[in-house]
């Protein structure tokens, strides 16, 4: 049975997601799911989600390739099935180098990725969406709950309800983790970067979680001698949740590349574009942590040197 | 004659280095390079052949580059002075070489009637020296200009000699090959635009004919690289950018930082080179440069005949403390790894991180990962955003653990010598204005942090001498070192077992290399020693020499400004 460290959320992480949204808390003993959050959140659609999908919709209007996204987010249903298998590998065999584990995954992400860049899709969202502010990630949670295409697409991609609550929880739960990505715009000019030089705040977001899973492989098999089950199981779980993100955000360029045959409202279309970017984020920051800062405590002990605790420091 | 007496030395010691918001800057600096000959036909003219430069490290007569051989291992042959005789080591004199300057750096030294010793410091100054006279016998200053900007300070650690020929990188990201007998130009190459924030400040290395320089920069926003030259004319051969563009968002490989600001290392052997690349650009604010940014704060192995990467072994994936890895990397040949059952050459070196590595010379997969050579509190950790109104303090800080400072490699004792630093920084983030060629520190470091911030773990020796068994990663002995200053310069070991060292207080000293007992200890002075010991047997004196550079360097716990070139003796 293959691994997986999906967070467990807390009582006090339930309480949070619970008070975001405005309803009351779970009773004592009782699971908070999407299913009951869903029955408690009022359902009327956010305007401003709605103006602001609308806008969306409008300016990317005849630029997406409505062919190209249906495969590729096919394929990248098909990579998502596999992860369990990529987990069970554990290190990438290879004398010389590494074999292809985790790129394999993201070989479609990838091409929707270029294609995106390409027709200039992030600067369009990015121009529309505003940053992550507490009100901006309530609303977005909230759209979360009530679409429900958002969370059947999601179960066929593989994650159970205890995984799609903890990428909720993930949105819901770090506006402040989040607001430290500022949207390019909103970067003071002059500010870090010639700003010509920052892309926008979701090719970063897609970007980044793209860069981070194919760098594991190399990652894994160079750095053997330090991995532990423990670690490639954070892999597995934080490399899961940045492809559901992936998907989300090809989800919702292929329903603004679909035009009327779209399926989500467009407040539904604004939530998945900030969820998807809030996740990728978020996941890219803790397979970061969990699996790239090995710290002394975390590595795999080794058998010549022992620990740190060992050392006189005194 | 007189220091005041040489133009070029007065040329250097009237340049003024000053802390502006832009970095380091030098001012007053002559408009036009300035040559002072002396004595230049003391000077045995002959080439120092590829064949002198492949035995560089067995040969106990000369010092002639940077790390004394290819393999970098800053370890003489020579046995004159001992573990029983060292006691008796003389001072033979002190020469003040004439600049309120950086005395970072290792002279050279060529075999000869007399040999000749190159020597370098800030601001791009180098001197032929006679060192059994401590004469200077031509003297030469680079004009930098006043619009190079420096992260650290205006230093120079040296120079690469091959046949007649010396090459010294200049602060405005130069290479200036001069003739080694007269001190006359013979070409300068620019590697990059300095008002872009590039500069340069180690020694090259020259292979075959072929000169490898690298990059500093990443304060600055630049996009880091190394580079060839044809050694004889000057051409460029090729050029490597450290980070692929493939592995970056968008726009962001503009200014990705990745430089390599040390001495690259080379294997003779497997005809590849390997260097240190630095930190990611800006430093601390990652969210502008997602992804693990490759091939930042790491060891990158390359092609020396057409600049292609093999493989890369990163120490700090986005990094965000500054843990830019430093220093110089060594190759360790035959080594015996028992508990991975591997014998073969390694290559390694100690981190910022204050992990040392050892890593397959071929693939770059990690085979040790040493114990921590000092205290590592808060180490990895999410830096904190400045309107969250929570701070920590780190160690290792933003300069290590092991930061520049080149290490020893000991074939007798089998250990590994580092210099490194346990201080506590505090760090945390905000947004800072950004200018092309200025400085866009995305976060905040505070190097004193207020005491009650210091975690009550942290022991309080702000630096160690180390001793590390690379097959095992196991630190064999430690030797804090007490200051207010910070410990830089470099270490070197000798073939009969001894370690020398300078430390930040103004003291040389020989240890016992196998135990860490001190041995022998030389106050030389009150300022910091902040060069690197190198040695040589002169069989015309008969006597083994060891030099060192003593005076401050560096941005901060630099201590007062020197200027000696100290020299010791013992005769065989």
């Amino acid at each position: 049975m293959v691994q997986s460290n999906v967070p467990q959320p807390t009582v006090e992480h339930r309480q949070e997601l619970a008070s975001t949204l405005g309803v009351g808390g779970p009773a004592t003993g009782e699971r908070l799911t999407v299913d009951r959050l869903r029955e408690a959140v009022d359902d009327d659609p956010d305007e401003v989600f709605t103006s602001i999908g609308e806008t969306i919709r409008t300016g990317l209007s005849g630029r997406l390739d409505a062919e190209l996204l249906g495969e590729e987010r096919s394929r990248m249903v098909e990579q998502l099935s596999r992860t369990s298998e990529v987990r069970a590998a554990g290190i990438p065999a290879g004398e010389t180098g590494p074999a292809v584990l985790y790129r394999g995954l993201v070989e479609p992400a990838w091409r929707v990725y270029h294609h995106l860049a390409a027709v200039g899709f992030f600067e369009g969202i990015e121009e529309n969406l505003p940053s992550f502010t507490p009100d901006h990630i309530e609303g977005t949670a909230r759209e979360l709950v009530q679409a429900r295409p958002l969370s059947a697409a999601l179960a066929e991609c593989g994650f159970d309800e205890r995984e799609r609550m903890a990428l909720m929880l993930n949105v819901a739960n770090n506006d402040t983790r989040l607001s430290r990505w500022t949207p390019t715009r909103e970067i003071p000019e002059g500010v870090e970067f010639d700003v010509e030089y920052v892309p926008p705040l979701h090719r970063r977001a897609m970007g980044g979680a793209l860069l981070w899973i194919r760098a594991l492989d190399d990652h894994l098999w160079r750095k053997e001698i330090l991995i532990t089950d423990d670690i490639l199981d954070d892999a597995h779980w934080d490399t899961k949740a940045m492809l559901g993100g992936l998907y989300l955000m090809a989800t919702a360029a292929h329903d603004v590349a679909a035009g009327e045959d779209g399926s989500l409202t467009d407040a539904q279309l604004t939530a998945t574009l900030t969820a998807s970017t809030a996740v990728m984020i978020v996941n890219q920051e803790e397979l970061m942590q969990d699996v790239f800062w090995i710290t002394e405590e975390k590595r795999k002990p080794s058998e010549a040197s022992g620990r740190e605790e060992e050392l006189p420091w005194q | 004659m007189a220091i005041e007496d040489d133009k070029a030395i007065r040329a250097a010691s009237d340049t003024v280095v000053e802390e502006t918001e832009l970095g380091y800057q030098v001012f007053n600096a002559p408009d036009e390079s300035v040559l002072h000959q002396t004595d230049t036909d003391r000077i045995p003219r002959y080439d120092v052949t590829q064949e002198m430069l492949d035995e560089s490290g067995e040969d106990e007569e000369s010092w002639l580059m940077f790390s004394k051989n290819y393999e970098a291992h800053r370890y003489t042959p020579c046995e004159t002075i001992t573990k029983d005789n060292v006691g008796e080591l003389e001072l033979e004199y002190t020469m003040e070489v004439g600049a309120n300057s950086s005395m970072e750096g290792s002279p050279v030294i060529v075999p000869g009637d007399p040999p000749v010793m190159y020597q370098t410091n800030g601001p791009s100054h180098v001197k032929a020296i006679d060192p059994r006279e401590g004469d200077v016998l031509w003297s030469y200053t680079f004009a930098a200009p006043d619009d190079a900007v420096l992260c650290c300070d205006d230093n120079n650690r040296g120079v690469a000699v091959w046949r007649d020929k010396i090459y010294l990188t200049t602060l405005d990201s130069g290479v200036q090959a001069l003739n080694r007998y007269t001190g006359e130009e013979e070409w300068y190459a620019s590697t990059a635009d300095h008002e872009e924030g590039y500069s340069a400040t180690w020694a090259p290395i020259v292979w075959k004919g072929m000169l490898f320089t690298g990059s500093a920069g990443g304060e600055f926003g630049v996009r880091g690289f190394h580079c060839a030259y044809n050694a004889e004319t000057g051409e460029e051969l090729w050029r490597l950018e450290n980070c692929p563009e493939e592995e970056y968002v968008g726009e962001s490989i503009e200014q990705s930082g990745g430089t390599n600001w040390m001495t690259a290392t080379f294997d003779p052997e497997r005809e590849l080179l390997y260097y240190n690349v630095g930190n990611p650009s800006p430093d601390f604010n990652g969210t502008v440069r997602p992804g693990p940014n490759k091939n930042t704060c790491s060891t990158l192995c390359v092609d020396p005949h057409d600049g292609e990467i093999r493989w890369a072994h990163q120490e700090s994936a986005h990094d965000i403390w500054d843990y830019d890895s430093a220093s110089q990397r060594m190759i360790i040949r035959d080594l015996d790894i028992d508990h991975l059952d591997y014998t073969g050459d390694v290559v390694y070196n100690g981190g910022k991180t204050s992990w040392t590595y050892t890593m397959e010379p071929e693939t770059g997969k990690l085979l040790v990962r040493g114990q921590p050579m000092t205290q590592q509190i808060n180490m990895m950790t999410m830096v904190p955003h400045v309107e969250e109104e929570r701070d920590y303090v780190m160690l290792p800080g933003l300069l290590g653990g092991h930061d520049w400072q080149p290490p020893t490699y000991c074939p007798e004792t089998g250990l590994a010598y580092h210099k490194t630093l346990n201080t506590p920084h505090e760090i945390y983030w905000r947004n800072e204005e950004y200018k092309p060629g200025e400085k866009f520190w995305g976060g905040i470091v505070d190097v004193e942090p207020d005491e009650e911030l210091v975690p009550d773990e942290y022991n309080g020796h702000i630096s160690a001498i180390v001793a590390v068994d690379p097959a095992t990663g196991k630190v064999e002995w430690r030797d804090w070192i007490d200051s207010d200053r910070y410990l830089w310069g470099g270490t070197m070991s000798t073939a009969s077992g001894l370690l020398f060292a300078g430390t930040q207080n103004g003291d040389v000293i020989a240890y016992d290399g196998e135990t860490g007992e001190r041995l022998w200890e030389y106050d030389v002075s009150n300022k910091a020693v902040s060069g690197d010991p190198v040695s040589w047997y002169d069989p015309g004196a008969e006597k083994q020499y060891i030099a060192i550079q003593v005076g401050g360097s560096g941005f901060v716990g630099r201590g007062p400004r020197g200027d000696q070139l100290v020299v010791f003796s013992l005769s065989a």
